[in-house]
């Protein structure tokens, strides 16, 4: 019922000839996609090249793995578990530290002055450029959990840095009048103002971050991962396996920015910015 | 206060602000006494410097000579005696109407209890009662301008200061917001300094009205305004009165 009363408003609303064509554009990429994917993965095994499954294939591969897969000998939940785990470590991680040194960067032109070389210095080197030395000096274990701090920490910081320079002068105004401190000028609206941009470096760092762990699982990793399905598929030699890792990537890449966005606009509709 | 019943005293307010490696006087020689309780209207054209003034009150700036005292205590800084109301309201977007209105109760540390009593009685004030939860982007603009002066109000100040206010509104709302202004101020009797530069406006609102010119901005006349409240804009005396002025400001501009 209210599903049906759902569908009548978003056809009055969308029902234009414009949406319409663009709504059913966006239907059929996919497929056109895949049946491409097939047709190309068809001609080249016609010509006895296999190195690209069809999408049939792949999905075997993931049926197969969803069990066991055979490079790392584990499920396939168990290796999403695996990277999320890494996943999360890194980035609560990575939000925990740049948060408040972006709050601090951001109001302290003194702070800032002093922090600013060395991130400019440290910010251009790729998070995957680490991994080496993180897997010598950490572990297997904090080697890929530290990439993607570093991979997730930059968006984040410079994202709270801008956001806390972004305050409107106005509401700053505003509260000084009010009798505000120093302090509650910061904590009450130089905070709050800036968590809508700590979001968008939040987003930001989410995609960055599994570029980071994929990166990192493939070099090395210790109890399976995504990573590691991709990689243990080329030491087999099997591409449907390593197709199967990167469709699981994706997947896990969508998700975590669909979960992003969910709570981006449940905290700004919190916040009344919506 | 002094037993004059002057609340707030400005002696030979200078303000410049460092321009091309020399200074550019914004507000030259302006000095003012307004007694408590009283309704100023600060008149003139952009640019002539009332924002400095009203700002300089405030504590936002400093002035770069000149003495300026509330109840005799010189003014360092700002503070919660005296409210500000923005043209362009200044209300924080994450705040409800109740959690804006409340905020310098906040900031003083203010009891729970103590706080819903006195929010609840500042937006019954402005005719907000049930939107205390609603965000300043759900509120039209005469209605966000409510809040501002409601919070404004809400922590008591000696002084209300508002810098165009009604600026950012549209005539009709302007209006009716003018209307409600004197009403919360005669229930209120709170001392307002009120910046615009509609002629009308002044002649409709003011005891007194300060007209200012600029480069740099002094002041020019003062009115008192005797007509009373409420006034009516058809009345041969608001016409005339509001005539003078005009002319006034039309013989500095031709003057420039
Ligand atoms: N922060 C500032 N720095 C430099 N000049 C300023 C500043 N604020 C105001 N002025 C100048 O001072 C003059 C008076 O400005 P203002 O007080 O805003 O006028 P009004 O409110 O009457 O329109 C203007 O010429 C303006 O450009
Ligand atoms: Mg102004």
């Amino acid at each position: 019922m209210s599903s049906l009363l759902d569908m009548r408003v978003i056809h009055k609303r969308y029902l234009t000839k414009d949406n319409l064509i663009r709504t059913s554009l966006m239907i059929v990429s996919l497929p056109i996609f895949i049946a491409f994917w097939w047709i190309l993965a068809l001609y080249f095994q016609g010509q006895n090249f296999y190195y690209l499954p069809t999408p049939l294939e792949v999905w075997d591969a993931l049926v197969q793995a969803w069990t066991q897969d055979p490079a790392t000998r584990l499920s396939l939940l168990a290796n999403v578990y695996a990277s999320l785990v890494r996943f999360l470590l890194g980035f609560l991680l990575a939000l925990g530290l740049a948060a408040p040194l972006g709050l601090l960067l951001g109001y302290s032109r003194y702070a800032n002055a002093l922090a600013f070389p060395v991130i400019e210095l440290l910010r251009p080197i790729p998070p995957i450029a680490w991994v080496p030395f993180l897997l010598l000096a950490a572990s297997f274990f904090w080697g890929p959990i530290l990439t993607i701090f570093i991979g997730v920490f930059f968006p984040v910081l410079s994202n709270v840095i801008f956001g806390v320079r972004s305050v409107d002068p106005l509401i700053i105004d505003a509260a000084k009048t009010q009798g505000a401190n120093r302090w509650q000028v910061f904590s009450k609206v130089m905070f709050p103002s800036s968590i809508p941009y700590m979001m968008a470096g939040v987003k930001i760092g989410l995609g960055v971050g599994w570029m980071c762990i994929v990166a990192a699982e493939m070099l090395a990793s210790q109890g399976g991962g995504v990573g590691a399905i991709i990689v243990g598929g080329q030491t087999v030699g099997r591409y449907d396996i390593m197709f199967a890792g990167m469709v699981t990537v994706a997947v896990l890449g969508i998700l975590t920015l669909l979960i992003g966005s969910l709570i981006e606009r449940r905290v700004k509709k919190w916040m009344g910015m919506e | 206060m002094d037993g004059n019943g002057i609340i707030l005293s400005i002696k030979n307010l200078v303000k410049a602000f460092p321009k091309d490696d020399t200074e550019m006087i914004a507000v030259s020689g302006f000095a003012l006494d307004v007694k408590d309780g009283e309704f100023i209207c600060l008149l003139g054209p952009s640019g002539c410097g009332k924002t400095t003034v009203l700002r300089i009150i405030a504590g936002l700036q400093s002035a770069t000579s000149g003495e300026l005292t509330l109840k005799g205590k010189p003014i360092t800084g700002p503070g919660s005696d005296r409210g500000m109301v923005f043209q362009e309201f200044g209300l924080f977007p994450w705040r409800s109407v109740k959690k804006n209105v409340e905020f310098g109760l906040e900031v003083q540390g203010v009891d729970e209890t103590k706080k819903n009593e006195i929010s609840k009685r500042f937006i019954d004030l402005v005719g907000l009662s049930g939107f205390e939860r609603s965000h300043p982007n759900q509120l039209s603009g005469g209605m966000k301008q409510r809040v501002g002066i409601a919070r404004a109000l809400a922590s008591n100040p000696e002084i209300l200061l508002m810098d165009e206010p009604f600026g950012a509104l549209d005539a009709q709302t302007r209006n009716l917001m003018q209307k409600e202004l004197l009403r919360i101020w005669q229930e209120t009797k709170k001392t307002v300094i009120f910046v615009t530069h509609s002629v009308d406006e002044a002649v409709f609102l003011a005891d007194r009205i300060v007209v200012m010119t600029g480069r740099p901005g002094k002041i020019k006349e003062i009115y008192t305004v005797t007509l009373p409240r409420p006034r009516d804009r058809g009345h041969p005396d608001f016409i005339n009165l509001r005539k003078k002025i005009l002319d006034e400001l039309e013989q500095q501009r031709q003057g420039t």
